[in-house]
């Protein structure tokens, strides 16, 4: 036996979460593309408030679709969320200044795929299930493509594989795949990047686990949509912050300290108000008191 | 020669670590109440059985212990690329991994006990603010060690993955270890500690947990001491034997029988568990015999 | 759990539409990267691979909420993230395996035999639990009878429950599940790595030894990415819990293979979309 689960009447309709964050995101990811207009790296933490965007959106998918009785609980949702939209991120960063769109248009593809195979050939046969694994998998691959922008810096594929470049005396012959400049041979390194260092796993799981937390923490009858996106929020700051440290292996010390300070003054005041929003919604809020029976199998 | 016995020694050490590990992690997840057994304490104000208990409402304890020792394997990984010592950058690691569980402890009870207002359950500031902090003590254990004992295997055992994707790997494996291992000690030995001993929970109690303790009312406090009495330490023998036969069957017999060797005995040691367990099942079943005759159940 | 106005899930069968469709995707994954211009067999080996971890979980026993609490027999652990457990700590070891050795068939074993000894070690845990710390013997509650020992179970189920620790069938489903995603796994780690390891050279213009690293990183995320995808379909499958392979929800796993294998065929060709230059 578990806590019934049962879908509040929201005030903000999902499409309109739904078209906010895909175009937040996209704002946010594009704006980390200033770095190479501007040649500073400033703008990583734009990345950030993107996938804290998708994040957002995302929540509020999850508790449509978990109201529908999955079986299997709300992490599931999360976990395939991420798993497929890691393959879409990957694979979409190779497109240059489009990268973000042709991101999104192959997370809806695998999305698609993934929703009709579990409502199709798995037989699960849930109504909201196709076009709700398409937007899951276009968050998840939305937050690691603006979690990894503010990591690194940028969003295109070379960005996340090359953590850095070392000099080779040898002739370019020999060292394979340098630059030649007078007698020294510039190497690109790939052990210590976003990607070749599997820095990117953490931006996966943590994603995975802030996509599912908002509604799996706030679920219950008296279950409300403002204090549930606000948890989403405040998780996905926090997520931002962990991004934030993470940054100052990839990109320069004054970058990473403006990303961390957003990120956490963005946290600060979403925990705050998270905190206030329970209280509000709360029974009783109790220091040090005793159980106050209601008398027991109601 | 002098390679394998170096080898042998890491594992060891490697060894010991998981054990504390699955430790930590077990009575960490019980003070909280995590995973499974949470479903009873999120039942129990449904049924009208007010308490005090931490309703941790994160996940389960495989993706949630998988996400806090990828953070502190990434952040230790990201500032072993900044040239931070390692002992420091795995120590710094794992205090900010901490820092976010227990953020997402705090906001997993408030959320679920605010959105049980309709069955009257109120929030207690006071477990937070007792309890907080002794959960984040405990998962600090056992992401430390875990994140020291994937350094290990990634810097001198020489094993291929980076650091954050042994932690992501480890993790999960740590957090499914201690989940199978110890739940059903917490959640039947524990929380229907007024069940009789010796069988299970009828679905008919399902909901009357244990509210009131030996003296006064039950906080998840005192699960820690419950926890270590066998529960904990269990846990970590699982997961301590998981790694270290891992890695021994891995560094002894790799080198045997052109790489045969190592598959030959984890089938071995696969074949003795097996012996073991069926061991104990048939001790069991002959020393506490069936609960009604044999004819009476015909 | 309440419905919100969904039909009725399938029951045990097989949806003729939906499958021929999941066919189609299939086919279509597997031409579309032949006609990028790579082989088709590390395709192939992925499909197989996904479709290994769909098959495997169904053997894994979960009981869910109700185990905690020596309500049903099983391990008291979601489905998906169990197996999943098993299934990276056996792609740990084949990884390792693979790089020590370089032998195909030597690292996808070693794989599986990590992912075996692992959940042996869980199930045995499990049962000392039950048995020397909770004075329960183990029992089933979908049999009568043990299919592999003989024991039986009725006498020893204790009252208002349906079964709770491991029986041996389930004990030997624990480890056969465990084996079998160990493999699976490990041989998409390792169809990735090879497909990884022979084109991005190329297409990075770098150093085969230099790139190793970024290789094994890409195909290793990518793995754990496939895992979480088809234990959670698989997952879906089961609905929650399931005993072991004596189980009736057992009877379900062929539209888990096959749904498996098609997600696993159409992410399989967007991983190979990395290798295709386009300049960037």
């Amino acid at each position: 036996m578990t806590v019934k689960v049962e879908a509040s009447a929201g005030k903000l309709p999902h499409n309109t979460l739904m078209i906010y964050g895909i175009i937040v995101a996209l704002v946010g990811i594009y704006l980390t593309y200033l770095n190479v207009v501007t040649g500073v790296a400033v703008f990583s933490f734009f990345g950030g408030i993107g996938a804290i965007a998708a994040l957002w959106w995302g929540s509020d998918t999850i508790k449509h679709l978990c109201s529908y009785g999955l079986g299997t609980g709300v992490p599931s949702a999360g976990m395939i969320a991420f798993g497929a939209g890691t393959i879409a991120m990957i694979a979409g960063t190779k497109f240059g200044i489009f990268s973000p769109i042709v991101t999104v248009i192959l997370a809806a593809i695998i999305g698609a795929v993934i929703g009709y195979v579990a409502n199709n050939i798995i037989n699960m046969n849930i109504p909201v299930m196709v076009m709700s694994l398409v937007e899951l998998s276009v968050v998840g691959a939305l937050t690691m493509l603006g979690f990894a922008a503010m990591c690194t810096g940028t969003f295109m594929f070379n960005g996340l594989v090359i953590g850095g470049m070392t000099l080779s005396m040898e002739p370019s012959a020999a060292a394979a795949g340098g630059v030649q400049t007078f007698m020294v041979t510039v190497i690109p390194e790939f052990a210590g990047s976003l990607i070749g260092g599997a820095a990117l796993a953490v931006i996966f799981f943590i994603g995975a686990m802030a996509l599912q937390h908002p509604f799996n923490a706030c679920l219950g009858p008296n279950e409300s949509q403002d204090r549930t996106l606000m948890l989403a929020i405040e998780v996905g700051f926090l997520s931002m912050l962990i991004v934030a440290v993470m940054s100052f292996a990839f990109i320069d010390m004054m970058s990473a300290i403006v990303g961390l300070i957003v990120a956490l003054l963005g946290w600060i005041y979403s925990y705050k108000t998270y905190i206030a929003l329970s209280k509000r919604d709360a029974f009783a809020w109790l220091d040090s008191k005793p159980i106050i029976e209601v008398g027991g199998n109601q | 020669m002098e390679e394998i016995v170096l080898g042998i020694g890491i594992t060891a050490l490697a060894g010991a670590l998981a054990t504390v590990a699955g430790a930590a992690e077990d009575t960490e997840s019980d003070i909280g109440s995590q995973g499974d057994p949470n479903s009873q304490v999120q039942l129990a104000p449904q049924m009208g059985y007010i308490h005090r208990i931490f309703n941790k409402a994160i996940s389960g304890e495989p993706p949630a212990y998988g996400a806090w020792c990828v953070i502190g394997a990434g952040v230790a990984w990201a500032l072993m690329q900044i040239n931070f010592n390692p002992a420091l950058a795995i120590i710094l690691g794992s205090a900010i991994a901490v820092f976010v569980q227990g953020i997402y402890c705090t906001s997993g009870y408030l959320g679920r006990t605010a959105s049980l207002a309709k069955f009257q359950q109120p929030v207690y500031i006071d477990i937070i603010k007792s309890l907080t902090s002794v959960t984040m003590a405990h998962a600090f254990v056992a992401i430390f060690c875990t994140v020291a004992m994937c350094y290990l295997m990634a810097s001198a055992l020489h094993h291929p993955f980076a650091l954050p994707l042994l932690g992501l790997v480890w993790g999960i494996a740590l957090g499914a270890a201690g989940s199978a291992t110890g739940n059903p000690f917490y959640g039947k030995e524990r929380q229907y500690q007024n069940q009789k001993f010796g069988a299970g929970v009828p679905i008919s109690a399902s909901g009357n947990i244990v509210r009131y303790a030996e003296a006064g009312q039950r906080s998840s406090l005192d699960n820690g001491w419950f926890t270590t009495k066998f529960a904990g330490p269990a846990s970590g023998i699982c997961f301590g034997l998981i790694v270290f036969l891992e890695l021994w069957r891995t560094v002894l017999f790799e080198k045997l029988m052109s790489g045969w060797g190592a598959i030959i005995m984890g089938i071995v040691l696969i074949l003795i568990f097996t012996f073991i367990d069926r061991w104990i099942e048939v001790w069991g079943r002959k020393t506490y015999g069936p609960y009604v005759t044999e004819e009476a159940s015909s | 759990m309440s419905a919100l106005g969904g039909a009725a899930a399938g029951g045990d069968g097989i949806n003729p539409t939906g499958t021929a469709v999941g066919i189609v995707i299939l086919l279509v994954s597997i031409a579309a990267t032949y006609a990028l211009g790579f082989s088709i067999i590390p395709l192939i080996g992925i499909i197989v691979g996904g479709a290994l971890i769909g098959f495997g979980v169904h053997f894994v026993p979960v009981g869910g909420a109700p185990a905690a609490m020596g309500q049903a027999p099983g391990i008291a652990t979601g489905v998906a993230m169990l197996a999943a457990g098993a299934g990276l700590a056996g792609l740990f070891g084949g990884a390792w395996a693979y790089e020590a050795t370089g032998d195909f068939a030597i690292a996808v074993v070693g794989g599986a035999v990590g992912g075996g000894l692992m959940m042996a070690i869980t199930c045995l845990m499990v049962n000392a639990t039950y048995v020397f710390a909770m004075g329960i013997p183990a029992a089933s509650g979908k049999v009568d009878k043990d299919p592999i020992t003989g024991d039986t179970f009725p006498a020893y189920k204790s009252q208002g429950t349906e079964g709770h620790g491991l029986p041996f069938i389930s004990f030997f489903g624990g480890v056969v599940g465990g084996f079998i995603t160990g493999l699976g796994g490990t041989l998409i780690y390792i169809e990735l790595l090879d497909v990884y390891h022979a084109a991005l050279p190329t297409i990075m213009q770098a150093d085969p030894a230099a790139i190793e690293p970024l290789a094994v990183s890409l195909a290793g995320i990518f793995a754990i990415g496939f895992f979480l995808v088809n234990a959670v379909l698989a997952a879906y499958n089961i609905t929650g819990t399931i005993e072991g392979p004596h189980d009736p929800k057992f009877k379900r796993v062929p539209r888990a293979v096959i749904g498996c294998a098609v997600a696993s065929a159409f992410c399989g060709f967007i991983s190979m979309l990395i290798l295709v230059n386009t300049g960037m």
